[in-house]
């Protein structure tokens, strides 16, 4: 018989009639799981730089085990040697003694609170470690691609088994503090996908050679931590389906799946199929690959082995996975950056609450943080990571009650709208245009999967109807219509006005609306200048060169998008090479005549760029109706791009806050 | 004001030139305070050379994310050999890769240099030019060769002490 933890029946709920394969149980090893739903391990640099839990990070994963609704909620991996040689972020939680048991304690509790299943994850990150120290650890000493990595040392025998023997001790460690399941992580370029791979592991002794002697230390772990596990909690392990890493000789397919076996033959109870390298040079999770683009990993995962197979990666929406379960090709629906952005994302699926989920917009901010030593933060949840501040978590109700007037229903306006109404003013949100959204109406035309940025939209007007926000669309605001309503608050939320050109010629025909370019209301010639070199401008610089028009990006900035995190701008980089798109950063419009504009270094070199249309995309602060409402003496707020132009994530934080304080 | 091309250019020519100028300048002096500091037993050309190898090295760092094993090996010798042409552009020389006889063999081929003549106003001998270079590329091929699990070699085979004529490495890979 298998073990029950906690009892949970979904039958009355209309999310388990809609997903059915999702909310069916399934057992992993001896251990009863009641649905197919996993919060996957994640790091969020909430702990003390010493490896000690947190209250914030007790309440980060409180609320993720909430959302799992009796599943498997994994906390982050946890270091396992004292010499932090494996330790990749600087807020990792650590388990290399007893003393960090009680605070690993609190989150098996939080979660047990919630009556999810508590996982631990053992991670030493290898190639990816040593993050507070000079050199890593790993099977070979091979150079590092990416130079925000430390230099590898090559582990002696001895040291492979004291690294076997820190995962048996780290794992007692996690049964001690009340986990239920025990996970190996294998994933992108850890130490233990570094023994798997031929790139990385070039040892000549028992730990190296073909896959099987790579595969050795592995086998060694997956054995020595069930042996400690017993038979009721079980053993899995995140192992690479596909490395990406053919540019670099990395492992077959075929080497791929043997590995899969080999874990299945020592013990593991279930495999996390991952995909992909920290050095690999194919994207994976980033917002231009589509959704459900690897789920076809899983299906082949299951045809090489008989346990169950679990997997992630751009998985945002119930649907394929219960699909893919139901047909037999999945067995867990593994969730990490769509609870991130939204905690309860398969609780609200469950009670059919849908359209209330706050969807991840895969911009992959939290890894960037994460690799510049920074607290996890989310793009589009201003409440990640401040979930134990309850002014954050849980606004009060407003001590008196306002007429509260938001100018913009762009993402900042709505954000804000939503919150203040839900803490009980009166709100009314105007905008000139006929629609919602704002310029989020033009930018989610642009190409790579910005469509997707739409969904903080579609969550927002559902949040202000359910606050009982009033619209009043295609109405503009007026000095006139302020001073008639007088309300008791303005919130200015009124986006950004765009950069007159300062140079001769700055009237010219040739300048057209980024707006309207965006939507195709302006006509646009062949050779096209995008003035701006934020992601506005690379949008529409790619959004113009995808009709097949010869675009230029022209800007300020030193570096074109200046304004995108680290670990998806490469991506855009990539597709304006790829889409012939010739970039000049760092310098200025000085003319526009009747063939182009001429441009001007910052160090003062000027050229020619011939062109029939220029796009404003160069955006600045919106100072108009602030003068009139300061001098109403009317409390005034002014939020997202119109303070500052940014982009969605200011706009929803900003919105938030002030939401959240008026 | 109409942009004036012939101006701009030039501008921008002479810019580049006094700038790579200065960077070979730079290194020869910095060579000469090098060999003071190594005192009166240390041979210069030694100093040099280790210099030479102390820049490889940190060069081969930057060019491991370009490397591309996915044309096959003879694609990826290609790749090299144009990654280290490409060095010696920037430095001010003239230098194309060009594909040898044998499988994967790749000749460096460099038509105009001007650091030997940077090396006489410093009252360096200008053999040691050719030296470093080759010292220089040996160094980024040492990461190069463990990240990609492939031995590989390159020698000098041929020096035009003067700049001029041809200067020749082979770029092999090691059985
Ligand atoms: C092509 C393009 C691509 C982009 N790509 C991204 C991206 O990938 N990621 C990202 O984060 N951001 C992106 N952005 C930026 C993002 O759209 C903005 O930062 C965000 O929409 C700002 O939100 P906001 O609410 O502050 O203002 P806006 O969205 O601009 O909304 C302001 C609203 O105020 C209304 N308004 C103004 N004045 C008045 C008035 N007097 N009366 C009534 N209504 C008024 C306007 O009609 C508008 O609807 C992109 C933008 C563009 C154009
Ligand atoms: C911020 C962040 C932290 C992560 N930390 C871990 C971790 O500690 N252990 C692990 O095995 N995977 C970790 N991952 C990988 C995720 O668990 C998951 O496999 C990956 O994000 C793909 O799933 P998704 O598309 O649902 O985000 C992390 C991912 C992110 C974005
Ligand atoms: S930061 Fe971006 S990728 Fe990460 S969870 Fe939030 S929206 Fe998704």
């Amino acid at each position: 018989m298998a073990k029950t933890l906690f009892e949970w029946d979904y039958s009355e709920y209309p999310g388990a009639k809609s997903y059915p394969h999702l909310f069916k149980p399934i057992e992993l090893g001896n251990l009863y799981v009641p649905n197919r739903i996993k919060y996957a391990a994640t790091e969020e640099n909430l702990n003390g730089l010493d490896g000690l839990i947190t209250d914030s990070g007790v309440e980060y994963m409180r609320q993720r085990a909430r959302g799992v609704v009796g599943g498997l909620c994994f906390m982050q991996g946890v270091f396992m040697d004292e010499a932090g040689k494996g330790q990749g972020y600087v807020g990792q939680a650590a388990a290399w003694d007893d003393k960090f048991i009680p605070g690993l304690a609190r989150i098996a509790d939080a979660i047990h609170g919630e009556k999810a299943i508590a996982g631990f994850q053992l991670m030493d990150c290898g190639r990816v470690g040593a993050v507070e120290v000079e050199a890593g650890h790993g099977p070979s000493t091979v150079p590092q691609r990416l130079r925000i990595f430390k230099p590898m040392v090559e582990m002696t025998s001895a040291e492979i088994k004291e690294m076997i023997q820190q995962h048996v001790d780290a794992a007692r460690r996690g049964i001690e503090a009340g986990f239920d399941a025990m996970e190996i992580s294998g994933i992108v370029g850890y130490l233990i996908s570094n023994f798997i791979s031929s790139y990385t592991n070039r040892r000549t002794d028992e730990y190296g050679g073909d896959i099987r002697g790579r595969m050795k230390a592995v086998v060694e772990i997956i054995q020595a931590v069930k042996a400690v596990c017993g038979p009721d909690i079980p053993v899995g392990i995140r192992l690479c389906s596909e490395e990406l890493l053919d540019d670099v000789r990395g492992n077959t397919l075929e080497e791929s799946m043997e590995t899969y076996k080999m874990a299945e033959e020592a013990g593991a109870d279930y495999i996390s199929c991952t995909l992909g390298w920290q050095e690999s040079i194919y994207p994976v999770i980033s917002r231009d690959i589509p959704m459900g683009n690897w789920v076809h990993l899983a299906k082949r995962a299951k045809e090489h082995v008989k346990i169950p197979i679990q997997m992630a990666y751009r998985m945002f929406k119930p649907d394929l996975p219960n699909e893919k379960i139901g047909a037999n090709e999945l067995d867990f629906w593994e969730i990490c950056r769509s609870m991130i952005a939204d905690p309860l994302m398969p609780k609200k699926v469950l009670e059919g609450r849908e359209e209330e989920v706050r969807h991840c917009v895969a911009c992959n901010l939290c890894l960037a943080r994460l690799f510049r030593d920074a607290p996890m933060t989310c793009y589009i949840n201003p409440v990640c990571a401040h979930e134990a501040n309850p002014e954050f978590a849980d606004p009060a109700a407003a001590e008196e009650e306002k007429e509260i007037m938001i100018v913009g229903a762009g993402p900042a306006g709505l954000e804000c709208a939503a919150i203040a109404a839900r803490r009980g003013h009166e709100v009314h949100v105007y905008d000139k245009r006929d629609v919602i959204g704002g310029t989020l109406n033009e930018a989610k035309n642009a190409p790579y999967g910005d469509d997707e940025l739409w969904t903080c939209i579609e969550y927002q007007q559902v949040m202000c109807e359910k606050a009982g926000v009033t619209f009043h669309l295609g109405t503009e605001v007026t000095a006139e219509l302020i001073e008639e309503k007088m309300p008791d608050s303005v919130v200015l939320a009124t986006g950004p006005v765009y950069s007159k050109i300062e140079g001769s010629g700055g009237d010219s025909a040739k300048l057209v609306n980024l707006l309207d370019v965006m939507t195709g209301k302006a006509e646009v010639g062949e050779k096209v200048i995008v003035w701006g070199n934020r992601k506005p401008g690379i949008g529409c610089a790619l959004h113009l060169a995808k009709q097949g028009k010869k675009v230029t990006l022209v800007g300020k900035d030193k570096t074109a998008g200046f304004d995108v995190n680290p670990s998806f701008k490469w991506r855009y980089m990539i597709y304006m090479r790829q889409n012939g798109i010739v970039i000049y950063n760092d310098v200025d419009i000085e003319e526009i005549n009747d063939e182009g504009i001429v441009v001007k270094s910052f160090d003062g070199y000027r050229w020619p760029v011939n062109c029939d249309t220029i796009v404003v995309s160069q955006r600045e602060p919106n100072e108009s109706l602030k003068k009139v409402v300061q001098s109403e003496g009317i409390e005034l707020f002014v939020i997202g791009d119109a303070l500052i132009p940014r982009n969605l994530s200011s706009a929803v934080h900003d919105g938030y806050r002030i939401g959240m304080r008026i | 004001m109409p942009v004036d091309a012939e101006k701009e250019i030039t501008k921008l020519y002479r810019a580049l030139h006094s700038a790579q100028d200065e960077i070979g300048k730079t290194f020869y002096r910095w060579r000469q305070v090098a060999v003071e500091f190594a005192g009166a037993d240390a041979n210069p050309q030694d100093v040099a050379l280790r210099a030479a190898e102390v820049f490889g090295k940190d060069i081969g760092k930057s060019i491991l994310p370009r490397m591309n094993w996915l044309k096959g090996e003879e694609g990826f010798m290609m790749i090299l050999g144009k990654a280290l042409a490409g060095l010696w552009n920037t430095d001010g020389g003239r230098a194309t890769a060009e594909k040898g006889e044998n499988p994967g063999e790749v000749f460096i081929k460099c038509s105009r240099d001007p650091w030997p003549s940077w090396a006489k106003q410093f009252g360096v001998p200008m053999e040691e030019v050719a030296l470093c270079r080759e010292r220089m590329y040996q160094a980024v091929l040492e990461d190069v060769s463990v990240f990609m699990n492939i031995s590989l070699k390159i020698e000098l085979q041929k020096a035009i002490p003067r700049g001029q004529g041809e200067t020749i490495l082979r770029l092999y890979k090691a059985e």
